[in-house]
């Protein structure tokens, strides 16, 4: 080991900015910025930042196919599934008081229904196959008349299955159910178009798009309006649906992001999807290795991968000049095996044994060769003591 | 990583002494405790000669902490007799590689893969 810094292969927890977002957000934040209050329409400070709010909305609508005053700007998608969940349920109570969501969905979807659970709402977790994928009659067969909502994620930030969300959309249409999804992972990975695909709701995040972290939007259809109760109370921006100042420099980073992440997405995936392929068949290599979650509905940029009869922690510690993470980054903190795997019927001992390498706009064919050399000689070290059997 | 590792672990993690196992004879005994189920799983084997380890070999399955702690014992094991084995304890490795409390317990399994070599001891010696 040297002192230099790991190879980054965990786009997915989170991407580093794209220069020219850096160059969008400074620009903001110098002296003779748009440094006003966007809510400060009085005068000129105000109208300049609201220009730039007004800007970067237009570029996020543009992104997933929506009209820019469906946009609700937010802190991240955290913040957005829980407005859209708890929103959702608060507002239309009385309506019903059934919910469908999946078990593969991310912890800010899972726990935002685990409150509603405790609010007297009742929630259906559908399991999804080994795939990690969902069909729609699964859907179909959960919904009930008493259904208020259906949440369902379009990619797994674990092992990057793509769901066939316009099929669920059509479903939940059909049945004047609402329809919210966790695109976190989308943008700048897989088309999305709220309209086509029949959503209601869409939470987003500009983190993993080379956005800045701290900013997010949840995408609330307006005609008919979706029925909403705010989770944060105070001067009644957005809206009314998300008070608290408007960050303009990150707003404005969040557009630009969203605007490259659009306009650039084929190009990022055609240049990432052979390197990801190159690192499967380096993996692949190895024998005795999973990969986790249906083959071909993925993203281009993400490998999740069980490594047979090798421990986890000294997996990871192993590798160490690589950055990936093992499970969720926002669950690796803890000891447990990743919930995602074990619904998709891992055990334990190999749901830990398992990485997730996510690739991004910025890592190199070398970077990739250095990754793989270093999984070869580790990944046969640990296996050459590890004992046969349980 | 939020798990730090003192510079014994590392050693002994990146080098490990004695991995592998040794070829079965006459004088070697076996002594395994734990499983990959259970997430913890110690292999020993050692060949006896005159009442005393000749030589000795561990496999592990377990965290960077168990790899070293498995290392470390097999660099005391030669020369130990069946005594040794009854009576060596888990806490001395734990504190040289500073393993946390809630990892101790995986300590006690190999201890317990010792304590199955002392078993498996063979009667005339």
């Amino acid at each position: 080991m040297n002192d230099r810094l790991p190879i980054y292969l965990d786009y997915a927890a989170t991407t580093p900015l794209d220069p020219r977002v850096a160059e969008a957000m400074i620009a903001c934040l110098q002296s003779d910025g748009p440094h006003g209050n966007p809510s400060s329409m009085s005068h000129e400070y105000g109208r300049r930042a609201r220009a730039c709010v007004e800007k970067a909305r237009t570029q996020v609508a543009s992104a997933i196919g929506a009209k820019p005053e469906c946009i609700v700007w937010t802190s991240g998608a955290t913040e957005s599934d829980n407005l859209a969940v708890l929103g959702v349920a608060r507002f239309h109570a009385a309506k019903g008081k059934h919910l469908v969501s999946a078990r593969t969905e991310h912890k800010a979807v899972l726990d935002a229904l685990k409150q509603a659970e405790r609010e007297g709402f009742e929630v259906t977790y559908l399991k999804p196959g080994i795939d990690g994928i969902i069909n729609a009659e699964q859907l179909a067969e959960a919904l009930r008349p008493d259904t208020i909502l259906v949440s369902l994620m379009h990619v797994n930030n674990e092992i990057g299955v793509i769901q066939d969300v316009a099929a669920f959309g059509g479903i939940c249409r059909e049945r004047n159910i609402l329809f919210h999804v966790d695109a976190a992972q989308s943008v700048g990975k897989v088309p999305v178009d709220v309209e086509a695909m029949n959503i209601d709701l869409l939470s987003m995040t500009a983190h993993k798009a080379y956005g800045p972290k701290g900013i997010g939007a949840l995408y609330v259809r307006r005609k008919p309006p979706v029925g909403l109760r705010p989770i944060i109370f105070g001067g009644g921006q957005e809206g009314g649906l998300r008070s608290g100042t408007l960050a303009t420099h990150q707003i404005v980073g969040m557009g630009v992001a969203f605007e490259i992440a659009n306009s650039e997405q084929e190009q990022d995936c055609s240049r990432i999807e052979p390197l990801r392929d190159r690192l499967w068949k380096g993996i692949s290599g190895l024998g005795d290795v999973e990969l986790n979650g249906h083959p071909h509905s993925r993203v281009t940029n993400l490998l999740n991968v069980s490594f047979n009869g090798i421990e986890g922690e000294s997996l990871q510690f192993a590798l160490r000049e690589l950055a990936v993470s093992a499970g969720a980054a926002c669950s690796s903190a803890s000891d447990e095996a990743s919930y995602v795997l074990r619904a998709l019927g891992r055990s334990d001992a190999l749901a830990q044994s398992s990485l997730r390498f996510s690739l991004g706009r910025f890592t190199t064919a070398e970077e990739i060769d250095v990754a793989i050399a270093a999984l070869k000689r580790e990944v046969s070290r640990l296996r050459s003591f590890a004992p046969r059997s349980a | 990583m939020s798990i730090q590792y003192n510079a014994a672990v590392i050693d002994h993690f990146e080098h490990p002494r004695n991995a592998g196992q040794l070829l079965r004879g006459p004088e070697t005994v076996e002594g395994v405790a734990g499983s990959i189920a259970q997430g913890v799983m110690f292999a020993l084997t050692a060949r006896i000669v005159a009442g005393r380890i000749e030589d000795v070999r561990y496999e592990v399955f377990g965290c960077p902490h168990c790899v070293a702690a498995g290392s470390w014992l097999t660099e005391r094991l030669i020369g130990a007799d069946r005594a040794d084995l009854e009576n060596w304890s888990w806490r001395e490795v734990a504190d040289v590689m500073a393993v946390p409390a809630e990892k101790r317990g995986r300590l006690l399994i190999l201890e317990d893969a010792v304590r199955a070599l002392a078993s498996a001891w063979p009667n005339c010696t």
